[in-house]
């Protein structure tokens, strides 16, 4: 199976002279296509980091990152918009919707963008409306529906135009457990059926519990990784909480 | 910690904020200062004759300024206020007494506008000197600019700032009791529905300026001043309803086009001018209207300065002309223009001159305060008309028989009316007689007098009316550089009496300097003062929702729009909300100068300082266009 996301010895290190802060410690990491994956880790362990560094928004210092058999280390700032467009999908805790736009514009924005003809679009749209179930509210703008309805849509617009990677922080974070568990189905469907390569970020066991693969980080460094295998997912987030009491995050951030 | 110590380190924390504010405050001192001290200038008092009438409208003119700068820091200020109103939330949910947070507030606006009425008046000093240099160029006088504060425009500032800044302190302190906690910290959220367009009200727009720019046309009632209501209200109501809905909804129509809407940043920008258009519709409305207002002021003011020389020939073609009275004054009056070495004379003319009375009622010009039915009607012979084109150096040579005759048009016909094929009938004591135009003049010919019907009648019937009715004659002179002619022209008033119908270029040509002179410097002077000003508030409002669009742009960022692709949509976002009020300003002035100062728009020599006065506003314009979208870009565009 193609690999899509390679990282060699990722380093990132914040601050100047005196006062430095190395928030990535030399990580390796390899998702595969159709893979679900999560991040999990304490406060501080540097996930965001992580995250931002796969999302090209945050360079790293040192180490190489390969997403997609591209480099992104050496692209230009206009590079890289080109990219993130064509390759990521951005799934984020505060859904980032543009409320000037309804719930359909926000969906097919990353498509216009791609400047795709409108019958192919509107085609696109109307499939991924139907995955996750936002068809009837395609006409509404985003102060007018739920947060579950928000994230939802956030989800709706990170896939519609097929990127290889799709990247999500904290996606659950903001939503009742009801509306956590659809979003957190649909995304195990998508990974499962469309072989959709997903990448979260989670304080959450109950999400990371949907992973076919945790990894933890702590300090910048990968702790341990967690494989969900042919077991149930009852009993993945039995281990999930396991490691995170070993990992001593605290209570707080065990849900 | 005192609060003292939370005011100050509150300055510095929000400092591009009070900035902003501070230096508009400074901005309106500046101006009014320089204008005040303009008003008490003894230099300018000196060069100006008439300095008593001016004087009035030196004041009519500061009040004006006095409302503008007034208009200017209240609208400032609100703007200052909406991006405080969450830190002063913020204190009183720290526990902070609403007493204590609203003193602090209004000590600080107050220091603020102590140090700005300060600064204002150290730098109008400067500016002060600069603008009497210009004025007293723009009225040819010599007398030197010295330098020097003047206590009473100091004091004058003084008052009038104590009013607007004590007023925007008093209001900055009740914020804290004017609205709940609530209210405070959603400041930033408020106002924003997405707006939805009426067809009615976008047609209502189109049909209100269509139906005022009509009647600017075709006058609908005699009635001056109904008329011009009419105007005004069609053009203010539906300037508004175009920003609020026209526009709303042509860029709604806009969007049924998906192939086009759907493609890159268009439904980007297309949304979010929609956004925007409806909350900034009165903004946009008091920006055209002021644009037009200015331009058309300056447009008549330059148009009359350009136009002096005109104006001055028109007042009084030859460079002295009388009525003779008998021949030791003329002797005399002829041996002081002779005696003029450096004003040699180019031409001399007797002209005879009958005045009769007319029935002028076919003709759509009636003199003020006549009666069409019997109008003093002066009548010149057409071999005197040709000898005076000749002087005059206009090429024509009239031919005349019977009951042809040549009107020439008065001075204050704005009727722009055409005389040939009217008739009119003179009143003569045996029997009336009507006379045919057969050829129409715009150039006068002799000294302006009340009411000036001069019409150029064939020789024959010239003479036959003088059987009936005693000409008189006029002494006419043209000589070599009559713009200089003071001596001449001084003596020559002292000579000749009143009733002689003295009119000597040089003293018109001077009057008319004089009054343009100040016309322009002063409607330069606002002109300038309301362009700045809509060039700010359009440059403070646009700064102010690039604020609250800086998350959005984030959002777009992180998706994959490209750091250019933002400068982009962003450039075209301002230069609709730049270029709209200033076309429909344009327009509306287009349109106005027409209707109230009945310029005609084909003329060249009108033409040319209207064009020349526009360019220069499209170009200041283009100035805070670019810095508008570089400050908003620094903003979004992190």
């Amino acid at each position: 199976m193609k690999t899509i996301v390679e990282a060699k010895r990722m380093k990132k290190i914040y601050g100047g002279k005196g006062n430095v802060f190395t928030a990535l410690d030399e990580i390796d990491l390899t998702v595969r296509e159709g893979e679900f994956v999560g991040i999990m880790g304490p406060s501080g362990a540097g996930k965001s980091t992580l995250l931002n560094v796969l999302a090209t928004i945050d360079t790293p210092t040192s180490g190489d990152v390969v997403i997609d058999g591209t480099s992104i280390i050496n692209m230009k700032e206009e590079q890289l918009s080109a990219f993130r467009r064509d390759k990521l999908g951005f799934i984020f805790q505060d859904y980032n919707l543009l409320d000037t736009l309804t719930v359909k514009e926000n969906i097919l924005l990353p498509l216009a963008l791609a400047k795709m003809n409108v019958a192919e679009l509107e085609r696109r749209v109307a499939i991924v409306a139907d995955k996750f179930a936002i068809g009837s509210i395609l006409e509404k703008y985003p102060y007018q529906i739920s947060g579950g309805q928000k994230q939802r849509t956030a989800a709706a617009r990170a896939i519609v135009a097929k990127p290889s990677l799709i990247l999500a922080d904290e996606p659950t974070g903001a939503l009742d457990s009801k509306s956590a568990t659809d979003l957190l189905e649909s995304l195990k469907d998508l990974s499962e059926q469309d072989q959709a390569t997903i990448l979260t970020v989670t304080h959450d066991a109950f999400a990371a519990s949907y992973c076919g693969r945790v990894l933890f980080i702590k300090d910048g460094k990968l702790f341990t990784e967690l494989v969900k295998g042919k077991g149930t997912r009852k009993e993945f987030f039995n281990k999930v909480l396991d490691v995170l009491a070993a990992l001593g995050g605290g209570a707080s951030d065990v849900i | 910690m005192t609060l003292f110590s939370v005011t100050r380190k509150n300055i510095q924390g929000n400092f591009k904020n009070y900035l902003i504010y501070f230096l508009s405050m400074i901005f309106s001192v500046v101006i009014y200062y320089t204008f005040v001290s303009l008003q008490y200038s003894e230099e300018i008092q000196k060069s100006i004759q008439s300095w008593e009438t001016m004087r009035s409208i030196f004041v009519q003119a500061s009040i004006m300024l006095i409302l503008f700068v007034t208009v200017f820091i209240l609208y400032s200020n609100a703007f200052f206020t909406k991006k405080r109103k969450k830190e002063v939330g913020l204190y009183s949910l720290l526990g902070v007494r609403k007493k204590t947070i609203g003193k602090m507030l209004f000590y600080e606006n107050l220091i603020m506008g102590a140090i700005a009425v300060l600064i204002g008046v150290l730098l109008g000093t400067l500016l002060s000197k600069l603008f009497t240099m210009m004025l007293l160029k723009l009225l040819s006088s010599t007398i030197n600019v010295s330098f020097s504060i003047s206590f009473e425009a100091v004091l004058n500032t003084l008052i009038v700032f104590s009013i607007i800044i004590l007023f925007t302190s008093i209001q900055a302190n009740r914020l804290i009791y004017r609205f709940k906690l609530i209210e405070l910290f959603h400041a930033e959220q408020e106002g924003e529905q997405v707006a939805k367009a009426s067809v009615g009200a976008a047609a209502g727009s189109i049909i209100l300026i269509a139906f005022s720019y009509w009647i600017v046309f075709h006058p609908i009632t005699e009635q001056q001043l109904v008329q011009l209501s009419l105007v005004l209200f069609g053009i203010v109501a539906g300037t508004y309803l175009l920003f609020r809905s026209l526009i709303v909804y042509l860029l709604r129509a806009s969007q049924k086009n998906k192939s086009r809407y759907y493609r890159g940043m268009n439904l980007i920008g297309t949304t979010q001018l929609i956004y925007r258009f409806k909350g900034n519709a009165r903004t946009l409305t008091m920006i055209s209207l002021l644009s037009s207002v200015t331009l058309c002021a300056i447009s008549v003011g330059y148009g009359g300065y350009y136009n002096i020389e005109k104006t001055a020939r028109n007042w009084s073609p030859f460079s002295y002309s009388y009525i003779s009275k008998n021949e030791v004054f003329d002797h005399q009056a002829d041996q002081i223009i002779l005696e003029d070495k450096e004003h040699p004379v180019q031409g001399k003319l007797d002209i005879s001159v009958i005045q009769v009375n007319g029935d002028i009622s076919d003709l759509e010009y009636v003199p003020y305060g006549y009666a069409a039915k019997s109008v003093p009607t002066r009548l010149i012979a057409v071999s005197t008309y040709n000898q005076i084109a000749k002087v005059l150096n206009r090429e024509e040579n009239l031919r005349l028989s019977g009951n042809e005759a040549a009107a020439i048009r008065p001075w204050q016909d704005n009727t722009f009316s055409d005389y040939v094929g009217h008739t009119i009938t003179l009143k003569l004591s045996e029997e009336n007689h009507s006379i045919k135009f057969v050829k129409m003049f715009e150039e006068r010919v002799l000294g302006w007098v009340s009411p000036d019907i001069y019409v150029v009648v064939s020789d024959r019937l010239y003479t036959d009316i003088a059987k009936q009715v005693k000409p008189f004659v006029y002494q006419a002179y043209k000589v070599k550089n009559e713009k200089s002619t003071i001596e001449t022209a001084k003596k020559l008033e002292k000579l000749l009496a009143k009733d002689t119908e003295l009119s000597t270029f040089y003293t018109m040509y001077t009057k008319e300097l004089e009054s343009s002179g100040i016309d322009i410097f002063l409607l330069g002077f606002l002109g300038l003062v309301f362009l700045a000003a809509t060039g700010s508030i359009i440059y403070f409002k646009q700064l102010n929702e690039a604020y609250s669009d800086q998350e959005r742009y984030q959002i777009l960022r992180k998706i994959g729009v490209s750091k250019r692709e933002v400068l982009t949509t962003l450039s075209k976002q301002t230069l609709f909300v730049f270029l709209l009020p200033l076309v429909v300003g344009i327009l509306h002035c287009t349109i106005i100068l027409k209707a109230i100062f009945g310029v005609n728009l084909a003329e060249k020599t009108i033409m040319i300082p209207i064009f020349m006065v526009m360019a220069a506003y499209v170009i200041i314009y283009l100035g805070y266009y670019v810095l508008t979208v570089k400050s908003s870009n620094n903003i979004v565009n992190k």
